[in-house]
């Protein structure tokens, strides 16, 4: 992972079956490797607000229903208690310290809140820059996009704490 | 010939045996069965053609005391309707068209409809005014809307008479002569026939529906109501927001046919004879459209098909029930109007969600109104009760714009939003699962209005086609009907309701009321029709006028004048083409159509029948001239700078706590500078509460006391939300508190500089980047001292209304004047077209 800054996007969808679709294109840009992708996420976030994650994707377009590494790095930007499940003990509450501290501190958890409201579903995807057109055209069902950005180190540093708390070595 | 009833002893006006007694010919007693004294009463108590009826004078005698003395118990009667006279029911349903429900072939259920219609008669060549109020007006006065003043809306009382929204008194309006010849009457529902600035507990109330000759009223005054926090009036005064009941949520459809039945069963209560009139006006098919899921999710996917394909499948079933003649042909859809195979997926998805929503809506209506019909029967009346039931006092409405849209508030204030952007603040307020819900104000695509409009083109608005002036109208009176089921094709018109009521009851039209010389109504009487499909048309000839679009029929020819305005659209770009000097009308593109051989408009024979365009041309403008039709778009004189006079007072007062103000009685601070300041009393231990708060989330605004500080939320319709708030809790004891909104330019619409002060000391404050030009809510009240209904900040709504837990002595508006006399005219000028922009909804 490089230190450069990546790209947050979250897609906001008012049909969770449009949400699926554009989460299966982005993967599979993941996949023909025209991006380079930390990882993905589709969620549901339900009228009371809570967030639901229905599936993830990671860096080579696998999916399914694991928040590790790139898409740990998602959920957590996005709701830092839905890593509880995913970590271990006291672990938890530490790794979901940071991700709490580094939404606040930079804004980021505020935009993806107000970048979902409740009822709606979402593709949340963290690439590098340099995919931006091609992530753009792939969510053709969004509703709104808005784009976030996180720094390489933070997210590196974000990804390795998640990974030590899964791992049980973390406090 | 004489009839008599329990009170006093009236005669019908002239030689025709009275309809009504054949509904009951059991109870009729023999003319010559009069006693001594009601033969010698005078002409003044037996004519019925001037009321209201005189007592008549006493006949018995009167001694110094009760010695010898001899009561006249006629003294104690009332005024009765001819023996054996019926009850009337009249039903009308707001915003909908000739293609909407399942008896005239359209897509929605309506059973109830469809049961009267079978055992009554469908009328399929019945017609409105394309307007709310105009229909209205003529509904219940059987004349012409200009010539009862009604030819726009009140909220655009003109200084013009035929625009003046002021029901003149030589016009009374029919339930007032049935009530003034012993009927019990009653409005229940939508009114829409009172001027906004009356609307207040100063009065008059002259154009209240009591003043219209209903005896007992509940409803809403507004052109339009949220279904779920109704501001309702209850004859003479806002009672406000109501609870449902049994612990639900309230629902107005619901609601008032409870009222209905609950005032049925108190006048039969009362008086086990006396017939009654009721007028259950609903406030649905109108936007918002409002329902629960119970209703919509029946109809998911039943519009998957688009308006298009809606279209023809709605035409097809017409011309099987015959509703539509076989030769008809479907006309095309307007350019205005994208091809339902046009839109991306997002947009055909909540698109069919909106007609979802609408279609149950609708059926809903229908089953409140077959609840009426229940109780009517249950309590053995059906029989004895003319229904007149007319679906739509318009057509279906077009003002949803193209896309349909999350808050009707957004396009009556003129605020240009993109189909993705109507999609994100779909989303935003709880997506296509909150459509149809309290979270938005729902108006379906024009698109949808056009479909409900089938087969015709155009709808609400458009005066010029069948569109916005064709409606269903069913009705049953079995006693009459010698062919339950059976379709009538006259030409029929609003105003012939009246004259046809008063026919079939045996009531003359009244040549003076309250002293009073009459205009003749100028409907006519479609009662023959009844039992012979046959039966001559009465109705030969007939204007249309809905803010500029025209129309003259005559002898089947209707000539159109349609003004070139996409009814949406009420920007100055295309107002300014019919500016004064500049509009020319009979300059406008006309088309020319034999109804009688062409159903649906679909032939325009103007090229080729010259004569008759301008034969009908010259007619119209006779008939604009005798109904007090012109000035053409005396509707519209706001838009064009022709203002009433400007108010002087600049502030407005409100002590203790004030509930249910008006719409149109808010004090006037659109794009003003102005302050709210108030004085309260904070007990020891703080408070919490509303100071004052005006409509909801979708458009309004509330100074309020939270977590113990002071709080201001702007909601700038749905759109945005402006918060600010102190940085300080408040003190406790008396306290006086501001919120000053410095406006940048006296402009529409003019962002500006929130400052909230607490004794007089700035404590926070904010940017506003827009401001609501026009109007917050074409309903919602404002409230001094808590919140009622929907909120304007969803962060107290689980404790709505919340009312101020400490003490608001007074509130104070001042709405600063501007700096120099154009920018205050510039504003007034503004002010007016805010309420031409509401009205129009209506």
């Amino acid at each position: 992972m490089s230190d450069d800054k990546k790209d947050v996007l979250i897609a906001a969808y008012l049909f969770e079956d449009l949400a699926q679709r554009d989460f299966d294109a982005v993967l599979q840009l993941a996949e023909d490797k025209a991006i380079t992708v930390e990882g993905v996420v589709l969620v549901q976030k339900d009228v009371d607000g809570e967030v639901h994650v229905k599936e993830t994707g990671d860096h080579l377009g696998r999916t399914g229903l694991k928040i590790g590494g790139g898409a740990g790095l998602v959920v957590g930007l996005l709701a830092p208690p839905l890593l509880a499940a995913t970590a271990v003990g006291a672990a938890a509450g530490g790794v979901m310290a940071k991700f709490g501290k580094h939404r606040l501190e930079t804004g980021i958890g505020e935009k993806m809140d107000d970048a979902l409201p409740p009822g709606s579903g979402g593709v949340i995807a963290i690439y590098d820059s340099g995919g931006a057109d091609a992530v753009d055209q792939a969510l053709v069902n969004a509703v709104k996009k808005s784009v976030a950005q996180i720094d390489g180190m933070s997210a590196k540093e974000l990804k390795a704490g998640l990974a030590e708390a899964q791992a049980g070595m973390g406090g | 010939m004489t009839l008599r009833a329990r009170g006093y002893t009236v005669a019908t006006s002239d030689s025709r045996e009275p309809l009504a007694p054949r509904l009951d010919e059991g109870t009729r007693r023999e003319p010559n069965h009069t006693t001594e004294s009601e033969r010698q009463v005078s002409d003044e108590t037996s004519d019925r053609t001037k009321l209201p009826i005189r007592r008549p004078p006493f006949s018995g005698v009167a001694e110094q005391t009760l010695g010898g003395s001899q009561p006249d118990w006629e003294q104690i009667g009332h005024v009765r309707p001819p023996e054996g006279a019926p009850n009337v029911l009249v039903v009308l349903i707001d915003d909908a068209g000739f293609g909407n429900p399942g008896a005239f072939g359209g897509p929605i259920d309506t059973p109830n409809y469809d049961r009267i219609a079978g055992e009554g008669l469908r009328y399929t060549r019945f017609h409105v005014t394309a307007m709310c109020s105009p229909t209205r007006a003529a509904l219940l006065t059987g004349r012409n809307h200009h010539a009862v003043g009604m030819g726009g809306i009140p909220e655009a009382s003109s200084g013009f008479p035929g625009y003046s929204a002021q029901l003149p008194k030589d016009a009374a309006p029919f339930p007032k002569v049935l009530k003034e010849n012993g009927y019990a009457t009653a409005a229940i529902g939508k009114w829409h026939l009172t001027p906004e600035k009356e609307q207040g507990p100063a009065g008059p109330f002259d154009h209240w529906p009591n003043g219209w000759g209903f005896g007992y009223y509940w409803g809403f005054l507004a052109p339009e109501a949220s279904q779920f926090d109704t501001m309702i009036a209850e004859n003479q005064k806002f009672i406000g927001v109501q609870k449902g009941k049994d612990g639900e949520p309230f629902y107005f459809p619901e609601a008032m046919t409870d009222q209905a039945i609950d005032w049925l069963h108190g006048v039969r209560g009362h008086d086990s004879e006396k017939p009654w009139m009721l007028y259950y006006s609903t406030g649905c098919s109108h936007s918002p459209h409002h329902v629960s899921k119970q209703w919509s999710e029946k109809y998911k996917g039943r519009f998957d098909q688009g308006w298009d394909k809606l279209r023809e499948e709605t035409f097809e079933r017409q011309q099987q029930l015959g509703v539509v003649p076989a030769d008809a042909v479907l006309t095309p859809r307007d350019e205005s109007m994208p091809a339902w195979d046009s839109l991306d997926e997002n947009n055909r998805r909540v698109c069919a969600r909106q007609m979802e929503v609408y279609a149950g809506y609708s059926e809903n209506a229908d089953h409140h109104v077959g609840r009426l019909l229940e109780s009517i029967e249950a309590m053995g009346e059906l029989d004895n009760t003319i229904i007149v039931w007319i679906w739509g006092d318009n057509g279906a409405s077009l003002e949803g714009t193209p896309s349909g849209t999350f808050n009707e508030g957004t396009m009556l204030n003129g605020l240009p939003l993109t189909d993705q952007e109507q999609l994100q603040l779909t989303l935003k307020w709880g997506g296509v699962e909150a459509w149809g819900t309290e979270m938005m104000y729902p108006h379906y695509s024009s698109a949808w209005a056009w479909a409900g409009n089938t087969p015709f083109a155009w709808g609400k608005q458009v005066a010029s086609h069948l569109g916005g002036t064709r409606n269903p109208l069913v009705v049953r009176c079995p006693s009459r009907i010698t062919e339950p089921g059976g379709l009538r094709s006259q030409f029929t018109h609003v105003s012939d309701v009246g004259p046809t009521i008063l026919d079939l009851v045996g009531i003359p039209q009244p040549t003076h009321v309250d002293g009073v010389g009459q205009q003749p109504m100028t409907g006519a009487s479609f009662a023959d029709s009844l039992a012979d499909a046959n039966a001559p048309e009465h109705h030969m000839q007939q204007y249309f006028e809905n803010f500029g679009n025209r129309a003259m029929y005559k002898d089947g020819w209707w000539l159109s004048m349609r003004m070139p305005r996409i009814p949406w659209r009420l920007d100055p770009d295309v107002l300014k083409r019919f500016a004064p000097g500049v509009w020319k009308p009979d300059e406008d593109p006309v088309e020319l159509y034999y109804l009688p051989d062409d159903f649906s408009q679909a032939t325009n024979l103007a090229v080729s029948h010259p004569e008759k365009v301008k034969e009908l041309q010259s007619l119209f403008w006779e008939e604009a001239e005798k109904y007090h039709v012109k000035p053409l778009l005396a509707g519209f004189a706001g838009f064009f700078g022709i203002l009433p006079p400007i108010g002087a007072i600049s502030t407005s007062t409100y002590h203790g706590v004030v509930q249910n103000i008006a719409p149109g009685a808010v004090p006037r601070i659109y794009n003003h500078s102005y302050t709210i300041s108030a004085d309260l009393h904070i007990p020891d231990g703080g408070a919490e509460g509303v100071i004052v708060a005006e409509a909801s989330h979708l458009g309004g605004f509330s100074l309020f006391v939270q977590d113990g500080k002071l709080k201001h939320t702007y909601a700038f319709l749905g759109v945005f939300e402006y918060r600010q708030e102190s940085k300080h809790e408040l003190p406790s004891g008396d306290v006086n508190v501001q919120m000053l909104f410095k406006a940048d330019a006296a402009k529409p619409a003019t962002p500006g500089l929130v400052t909230l002060l607490v004794n007089g000391e700035p404590v926070g404050g904010g940017r506003m980047d827009h401001t609501v030009p026009f109007i917050f809510s074409g309903y919602a009240g404002m409230d001094v001292g808590l919140d009622n209904g929907l909120v304007v900040d969803r962060s107290y709504a689980d404790k709505a209304p919340f009312a101020f837990t400490g003490t608001v002595k007074k509130v104070v508006f001042d709405v600063a004047p501007h700096l120099d006399d154009q920018d205050e005219h510039a504003m007034h000028e503004h002010a007016s077209q805010s309420d031409i922009a509401r009205g129009i909804s209506g």
